[in-house]
């Protein structure tokens, strides 16, 4: 379903250009698959983590893990569910700031994308308390490692990704970009809604399961 | 030249073919008949006249293969070596010559596909059957051994009900004809169980225990070699193993038991339970963990090891008091799940005994 | 048979683009996929010197059973930088940096990769690596081999550690590789070259490209999580903290089993190319040889646990890692079968590059069936950990990639060079290459089966109930020798025939690919006129299928006297 959403938005891109320059249509066509093909690789780093974290918990004898003679708590769902809803707004926020675009609001388009970068920092905040307040340490168990070292992967892509987003506004604004050729925005878009699918197998892995 | 080149064809499939594809189905009937009515033990050792079952059995495959691979290994090599000479271009033709313009032959890639596929599903169907024997065909073994790897010697013991037999590290006695289950595991890093006349291996793992089945069926001495690298001596880290009558292993293991460790006569005051509770983590916590009995690594969890009143005993069934403690630290112990090293393959002194059992008795 | 298709050629590369000017913008930071190869093809023979160095350090000490030209610290060192850079610093690079990127966009008719820039970064990350891997001689060397089990590899911390960030460099070099050939082979080929009609070279690529695409970042994992053990004492492999030491295998072999899929599939694409142009007939079986390489490449991602047999998996992990390896050995046969095939009917002309083809056919095919009795469990557990599995493995690698890689190099080189190599020098270093490796390689098999450890620096208790080890150590330390006069010798050719060799011309072999249609070496841009294909190129009594040539070719391309000498014609003597 995504990829024939992705497929029918390309397509009605390229109708666009065919007319007015279908060089830059090719290249953008193999830009983008280059960069949906980047964010697969990402996609293997992410699993092998994973299946090292699923290894790690069915292997164990209790889960979580004793340390030091206690069992380590669950985590707190709820603080986490909260933190989520942020990103996961971040990624509705910055859909409509891709389609302002396309339309060519450029206010409203500045205004979603700050949202975006917004919500993106107060998510890392979040995390950063989460870490803090957390009963396991990276070193202490398999709990901790396998916790600290995916979300933390995920942390540093989001990182990249508000860097990321406050560059595509410099340029935005800059003049960069056009109502037709916006590729930057088109692949930022794609690597915000990468890093949030990314979170929904974290959350459901640590947090739920 | 912008004509086409002239195409050569061979006359039918080419000059000598059939003698040369006969002589080569010659010598893999020759090969196959040295491979599997000659002794092997050029290649394989102890192969004609096998130490352990497994290792009949295992051969019985190796020869399989051996007939199938070389056979493979001659049709293609002298086809290879046919074809150069037969398909070379001549002097005298020119420069351009083309060979066959063939881009396939459906009829022959059917078979060439359907029959080496064939006789390697019955390849994998021989191959499946004797893994099975070897990993589930066990029968209940007369004699349980443990080797527990360390940098670099394996040690060996014999738990039994009076307790556990220390052999000298890398010495394993073994009674012939009878079924025999070795436990490895490892107190350090990855190293690797081999006994190649016996077609046995297994990783000593650090945190987990393979279990082992076989049965010797003729003496001799043989070498245990580790074959996963374990660090700077690793290619010294060898052992011994001595399949003897059993008549003459009840005399060895009796004679070893004489020699092994009597009750604790450490002395327990003064130990500190900080220094203990570093001391187990750099050597305990491996395979113990401070959590409650069920939590097992590889031995139990110790928390309350002295106050569980589901467990009101220790494992060897004596009451959990500091000195009964301190004797399962001398002497190790052996369960069905693993094996516990000794002080001496601990590298424990007495006062370290005092500080682990202060550290344990804490561990309320 | 073959008609001309209307195809459209607004290509989107029918602009080109303005010469590089300037010594740093031609060679050192190019963009040009051809420079490109050239960089990757001498870093990487610097690199094959090394890595062949230290491993004829290690057939030295095991000259004499007790070991005692090298500390065994040494030693340990030795093996791991061995593999190590024999893997990432060498193969790798140069079956898919230098020869992938040099013959593929030739070959599919495009004037560069799809992204030429990420493709200089690839190349720059790869000489960095080296640095850092080599650094490690400043401060503390790798020991533990090239697979660097944890928890042994956690003994030597600042050696694995700066081992887990060198790799890790060269993983992402090739991943942008992987995916750089994945998107060019995809989306630039020229018009009317369908996936059916791509020479095999560059199927060939296309699948390596796949798996190190997605392979080479499962490796970043499994070095990252090491890296972290060791600098951060995160306790993914420590038992004591709930960790696995076979965890870190699973990871580590997820990976590198699909790596040497990446080692061999480009040696057999070039197997594909040099064995029509010297037999001057069809590749037999095409289709079977294009979607093989695809299922061999897929096949590769499920069977990395027949690499951990004895650690202690479940022997029901054990079972289905079993089948599908015996299993990889069809679709390898059936290429087997086809190039046979192709042999057969041919009016075969012997030149270097063909004699190394011939012997890749030999020398792989052995080390395929020993492959074979690796993936039989019962039969592994005695294998396992000896010489059988450094005999087997360098067969296919050394008998496998490199061969493919000479058969290549002396191959293209005319194309990449416009001089051809001497010929007479070629045929001696591959005839010492072939003595070489029987002779350092074969006895290891045997010496294996009767119980000899692999990376022992000293083998004093095996030689003594052997008599026969320190004789067959002695013939594999002086065979060694063999090979690396023959990579000698191969490098004086080179360096020689790049000032004096003779000019070849645009196509000395008489081969029918797109690349050999135009000159040698190729201008910048390859192509002034994007070709347009209708067929595939291997019909050598068809003229070629191509049209909008850059200049006018013999429609029946045939080998020159730039080749070898022509013979006396028919009829004469």
């Amino acid at each position: 379903m995504a990829v024939s959403a992705l497929n029918a938005t390309h397509e009605a891109v390229d109708a666009r250009y065919n007319d007015v320059d279908p060089v830059y249509a090719q290249t953008r066509d193999i830009r983008l698959t280059g960069f949906v093909l980047a964010l697969g690789a990402d996609c293997v780093l992410f699993s092998s983590f994973i299946f090292a974290y699923l290894y790690l918990r069915t292997s164990a004898p209790a889960w979580p893990p004793f340390v030091d003679g206690h069992q380590l708590p669950r985590l707190d769902t709820s603080f986490a569910a909260l933190n989520s809803i942020v990103l996961f707004g971040s990624g509705v926020t910055m859909h409509y700031a891709l389609e302002n675009w396309k339309h060519l609001k450029k206010a409203a388009f500045n205004g979603w994308l700050i949202a975006t970068i917004v919500l993106g920092a107060l998510f890392l905040l979040g995390q950063a308390h989460e870490y803090l307040s957390a009963a396991m340490t990276w070193q202490g168990s398999s709990f901790g490692a396998s916790f600290f070292t995916l979300t933390g992967m995920h942390g540093f892509h989001v990182f990249i990704g508000v860097i990321y987003l406050i560059t595509l506004f410099i340029q935005a604004n800059r003049g960069v970009y056009t109502g037709s050729k916006y590729f930057g925005l088109t692949a930022g878009t794609l690597y915000w809604h990468f890093v949030d699918v990314i979170w929904v197998f974290l959350f459901f892995l640590f947090y739920l399961w | 030249m912008s004509t086409k080149p002239q195409m050569i064809e061979p006359k039918g499939m080419g000059p000598g073919f059939w003698p040369v594809m006969i002589g080569l189905t010659i010598l893999n009937v020759a090969i196959a008949a040295v491979i599997l009515y000659t002794p092997l033990d050029w290649i394989l050792p102890e192969e004609w006249n096998p130490v352990a079952d497994r290792a009949a059995d295992i051969d019985m495959l190796f020869k399989f293969m051996g007939v199938f691979g070389s056979a493979i290994m001659v049709y293609v090599a002298g086809f290879v070596l046919y074809a150069a000479v037969a398909f070379r271009r001549r002097a005298g033709e020119p420069s351009d010559s083309v060979g066959v313009q063939l881009h396939d032959a459906p009829k022959l890639e059917f078979w060439w596909t359907v029959i080496p596929t064939a006789l390697l599903i019955v390849l994998v169907v021989l191959t499946v059957q004797v893994w099975h024997r070897i990993q589930f065909g066990t029968v209940a073994p007369a004699l349980t051994t443990e080797v527990v790897a360390h940098q670099f010697n394996f040690e060996i013991r014999y738990p039994d009900w009076q307790g556990s037999v220390f052999s000298p590290p890398g010495e394993m006695h073994l009674p012939v004809g009878k079924p025999v289950r070795i436990l490895v595991t490892s107190a350090d890093v990855i190293h690797q169980f081999w006994v190649p006349e016996f077609r046995l291996k297994a990783a000593a793992v650090p945190g987990l225990v393979q279990n082992l089945n076989l049965t010797p069926i003729r003496t001799g001495t043989f070498d245990i070699a580790c074959s996963e690298y374990c660090g700077v001596n690793h290619s010294k880290m060898q052992g011994k193993v001595v399949v003897e009558s059993p008549e003459a292993f009840e005399r060895w293991l009796a004679g070893e038991r004489a020699h092994a460790t009597t009750a604790a006569s450490v002395s327990l005051g003064g130990g500190d339970a900080a220094a203990g509770k570093t001391l187990f983590a750099q050597k305990c916590a491996v395979c113990h963990a401070v959590a409650p009995f069920e939590q097992k690594i590889v031995g139990p969890g110790l928390l309350h090891l002295t106050d569980d009143p589901k467990h009101p005993k220790l494992v060897d069934g004596k009451p959990p008091t500091a000195a009964n403690i301190a004797e399962i630290l001398q002497n190790g112990y052996t369960g069905d799940i693993g094996a516990m090293p000794n002080r001496q393959a601990n590298g424990l002194s007495d006062k370290d005994i005092a500080n682990l059992v202060a550290y344990l008795a804490s561990l309320k | 048979m073959h008609a001309a298709t209307t195809v459209h050629a607004d290509h989107v590369h029918d602009h080109i683009h303005p010469a590089p000017e300037g010594f740093i913008r031609k060679y050192v930071f190019s963009t040009d996929h051809k420079v490109i190869a050239f960089q990757y093809f001498f870093v990487g023979l610097f690199f094959l010197f090394i890595s062949g160095s230290f491993a004829l350090l290690i057939r030295l000490q095991l000259f004499d059973p007790a070991g005692k030209f090298l500390s065994f610290d040494t030693y340990d060192s030795m093996f791991t930088m061995h593999g190590t850079v024999g893997v990432w610093l060498v193969v790798i690079p140069l079956v898919t940096g230098a020869l992938g990127n040099f013959i593929m966009p030739l070959q599919i008719g495009a004037r560069d990769v799809a992204f030429p820039w990420l493709n200089m970064l690839s190349f720059w990350l790869f000489p960095v690596a080296g640095l850092i891997l080599f650094s490690s001689f400043f401060f503390m060397t790798p020991h533990a081999g090239w697979t660097e089990y944890p928890p042994i590899s956690l003994s030597y911390g600042v050696g694995t550690a700066l081992w887990c960030a060198a790799i890790i460099c060269i993983g992402i070099s090739s991943t942008l590789t992987g995916l750089n050939f994945t998107m060019t082979v995809v989306k630039l080929r020229a018009p009317g070259m369908t996936w059916t009609r791509m020479p095999l070279f560059t199927w060939a690529t296309f699948a390596t490209a796949l798996v190190n695409m997605i392979a080479t970042v499962a490796l970043s994992a499994a070095l990252l999580a090491l890296f972290l053990a060791v600098v951060f004492n995160v306790p993914f492999f420590d038992p004591a903290r709930g960790g696995a030491p076979v965890l870190y295998q699973h990871m580590f072999w997820f990976y590198s089993h699909p790596a040497v899929y990446i080692f061999i599939l480009p040696a057999f694409g070039v197997i594909s190319e040099v064995l029509p142009t010297f037999t001057r007939r069809p590749i037999f079986g095409y289709k079977v040889i294009a979607f093989s390489s695809l299922a061999i490449a897929i096949l590769g991602f499920a069977v990395w646990a027949h690499h951990m047999f004895p650690s202690g998996i479940s022997p029901w992990l054990q079972l289905p890692f079993m089948i599908i390896t015996y299993a990889i050995g069809v679709p390898t046969g059936l290429k087997v079968f086809s190039w046979l095939a192709t042999l057969w009917g041919g009016r075969i002309r012997f030149t270097t590059s063909m004699l190394y083809a011939l012997g890749f056919l030999i020398a792989f095919t052995f080390g395929g069936i020993t492959g074979i009795f690796l993936a039989a469990v019962p039969a592994d557990l005695h294998e396992h950990g000896s010489y059988f599995v450094v005999g087997h493995f360098h067969y296919v690698v050394a008998g496998g990639a490199v061969l493919g890689f000479l058969a290549a190099v002396t191959y293209w080189f005319p194309k990449a060079t416009g001089r051809m190599l001497n010929e007479r020098l070629g045929k001696l270093g591959f005839w010492l290459f072939m003595i070489g490796l029987t002779g350092t390689f074969l006895p290891m098999h045997w010496l294996g089966l009767e119980g000899m450890p692999r990376r022992y620096a000293s083998y004093t208790y095996f030689a003594a109930t052997h008599p026969d080890a320190v004789f067959w150590n002695r013939v594999e330390t002086f065979s060694a020798f063999f090979m690396a006069a023959s990579i000698a010798l191969l490098t004086i050719n080179v360096v020689w025939s790049l000032w004096r060799g003779r000019v070849a011309g645009r196509n000395p072999w008489g081969a029918r690919t797109l690349e050999w249609t135009i000159d040698s070496p190729p201008p910048y841009y390859n192509f002034k006129k994007i070709p347009i294909v209708f067929g595939r190129p291997y019909d050598y009594t068809e003229p070629l299928p191509y049209q909008n040539l850059d200049h006018d070719v013999d429609p029946y391309p045939a080998p020159t006297a730039a080749s070898f000498p022509l013979p006396a014609p028919a009829g004469a003597g």
